[in-house]
């Protein structure tokens, strides 16, 4: 899948879902306060409890397809799966759990290494959980007004929530110089191909300029005075909701006291 | 009058003379089309009319009091005129489709509730009401456009400016769009000024039309007046619509008994036609 089709997808389910409709606080608590607590669990259970939770919460409840978030979590497990194996290898210290005999040196595996790495893996597969809970159920424009409730300083709301418009504006606008390019063989040759991507580069941020004139000129033609109002029509959280959340995230942290002493090897 | 434009010039800061000495006005309720190619000027002149460009010579009445460029007397006159831009990716910058629609009402100050009302009746008037929660890159560019529309219906304008409104468009797109323009005039009185090269289109349209031609209106008239000369059309680089031009060929070359008065649209071109057949009918 492109790049930029995978983000209309997100986007696309993040509008669409059976969660749609949830308050953003309610979705925004659960996410991140799992998320702190996965990240910073010393047990491995905690994390696998967290990872269940978001990937029911988010193919059962708010209905994504099964291969689609699949296909977010690949990646960066891809990616994590290296790093996870390079620390077993190589990090660690105390007691070994096998000694390879090379000809110039003896290369140790240890226990505690062993255990770092997977713990590491699962508190990152967990925080990735909670992370593709909140993307893929909540819509961009739930999580500025959010924000804006929450007193963000308004510059910051109103920049990114400009910036997300334009982000697939100028998506599309790349995608067609690159096809234009691409015709008239621009990226033929790894010489030509980094020119044809510097042009546009200098080309996309020149259009950037014009289109914010633009874009000025006709907020202004629509009595744009400097401050940025929106619509709010967001649902309020639901205090069972919110207790729930709290109580699963004591729970949680119930898990860790009990469980952190237990190894993997 | 509702506009009265007087002796209006525009300079841009590079030294081109976008405008040349305009004086035209509009009443209300009319339906104008300003006709000319790409950089007659039309934009420019549009522009000047909520007061995004400043005129450097000359004057804009409304309502015969003069314009003014305050934050305040401009907010004013943006509520009564309204502006749908030619991409509307210049003009739809928020998230979603309510959202955008939103924006116009809530700097006239409106309270949440009004907004919300003024935001579903313009969806629905363009049609777009199930698109309420989408965002706008989701869309078609006819979408956008019948959206960036509702963005400004529901500012309640008494004129509605449209720079291209069919540029682009599919044919079933276009003419979605120009009945809507049409319904718009004829049920709410709103007054439509838009500027088009789409010569088909403009005698379906307009009541009245404005030629322009490097910075000066060359010519003023209803489409009938105007497209009967044939000359002033083809100075101007413009041609007649294509109805019209099959008709004077048949009439020039074919020597057929077609009346002086050419038809400009396929209805009146149908009339004519019936009306050749019947003749001959009873010449027989």
């Amino acid at each position: 899948m492109a790049h930029s089709e995978l983000y209309a997808q997100i986007d696309r389910h993040a509008y669409t879902n059976a969660l749609s409709k949830c308050s953003p606080i309610t979705k925004g608590f659960f996410a991140l306060s799992a998320l702190i607590i996965s990240v910073s669990s010393p047990s491995i259970f905690v994390p696998i409890t967290v990872f269940v939770v978001s990937t029911v919460l988010v193919l059962y409840f708010a209905k994504i397809p099964v291969h689609f978030y699949l296909d977010m979590l690949i990646l960066p497990t891809i990616m994590l799966l290296l790093s996870c194996l390079f620390i077993a290898l190589f990090f660690g210290y105390g007691q070994p759990l096998a000694e390879i005999g090379l000809p110039w040196f003896t290369w140790t595996i240890f226990k505690n290494g062993i255990t770092l790495s997977v713990t590491t893996f699962l508190r990152v597969e967990g925080a990735l959980s909670c992370l593709f809970f909140l993307v893929l159920t909540t819509s961009i424009t739930d999580i500025f007004i959010t924000l804006r409730r929450l007193k963000v300083p308004k510059v910051l709301v109103e920049m990114s929530l400009l910036i997300y418009r334009y982000i697939f504006v100028f998506l599309e606008v790349s995608a067609k110089m690159n096809t234009a390019q691409a015709l008239r063989l621009g990226h033929a040759g790894f010489m030509k191909r980094i020119r044809s991507v510097a042009l546009v580069a200098a080309n996309l941020f020149i259009r950037t300029l014009e289109q914010g004139e633009r874009t000025f000129i006709a907020m202004n033609a629509r009595g744009y005075d400097g401050n940025m109002r929106v619509l709010e029509d967001l649902s309020h959280p639901r205090k069972a909701a919110l207790l729930g959340i709290a109580l699963f995230d004591v729970a949680l942290v119930l898990l860790i006291f009990f469980t952190m002493n237990i190894g993997v090897v | 009058m509702l506009f009265r434009l007087e002796n209006l010039s525009h300079r841009y800061s590079d030294g081109t003379l976008a405008l040349d000495d305009v004086s035209l006005s509009f009443a209300k309720g009319e339906r104008i089309a300003m006709l000319g190619t790409n950089g007659s000027g039309k934009t420019t002149l549009l522009n000047h009319l909520n007061g995004i460009l400043k005129p450097t010579a000359g004057t804009i009445y409304y309502e015969d009091k003069p314009l003014e460029y305050n934050a305040k007397a401009l907010l004013g006159l943006r509520k009564r005129v309204g502006f749908v831009f030619q991409d509307p990716n210049d003009q739809l910058f928020a998230p979603t489709v309510k959202q955008d629609v939103a924006f116009g009402p809530l700097n006239l100050g409106y309270p949440q509730d009004k907004v919300k009302e003024l935001v579903d009746e313009a969806l629905k008037i363009v049609g777009m009401s199930e698109f309420t929660e989408k965002p706008p890159h989701f869309l078609s560019l006819g979408q956008k456009k019948r959206v960036a529309l509702a963005g400004v219906l529901a500012m309640q304008p008494e004129v509605i400016i449209m720079d291209e409104p069919t540029a682009n468009l599919d044919p079933r797109a276009t003419s979605e769009i120009l009945h809507l323009l049409l319904r718009l005039n004829k049920d709410s009185g709103i007054t439509l000024i838009l500027a088009t090269h789409d010569v088909d289109m403009v005698p379906l349209f307009a009541n009245r039309l404005y030629i322009l031609n490097r910075g000066k209106i060359a010519s003023e008239g209803t489409p009938k007046e105007i497209f009967s000369n044939a000359e002033l059309i083809r100075n101007v680089n413009l041609r007649s619509p294509r109805i019209t031009h099959l008709f004077e060929v048949l009439k020039k070359e074919n020597n057929l008994p077609i009346d002086e008065q050419l038809p400009l649209t396929i209805s009146e071109a149908r009339k004519e036609i019936l009306r050749l057949l019947e003749d001959k009918k009873q010449e027989n």
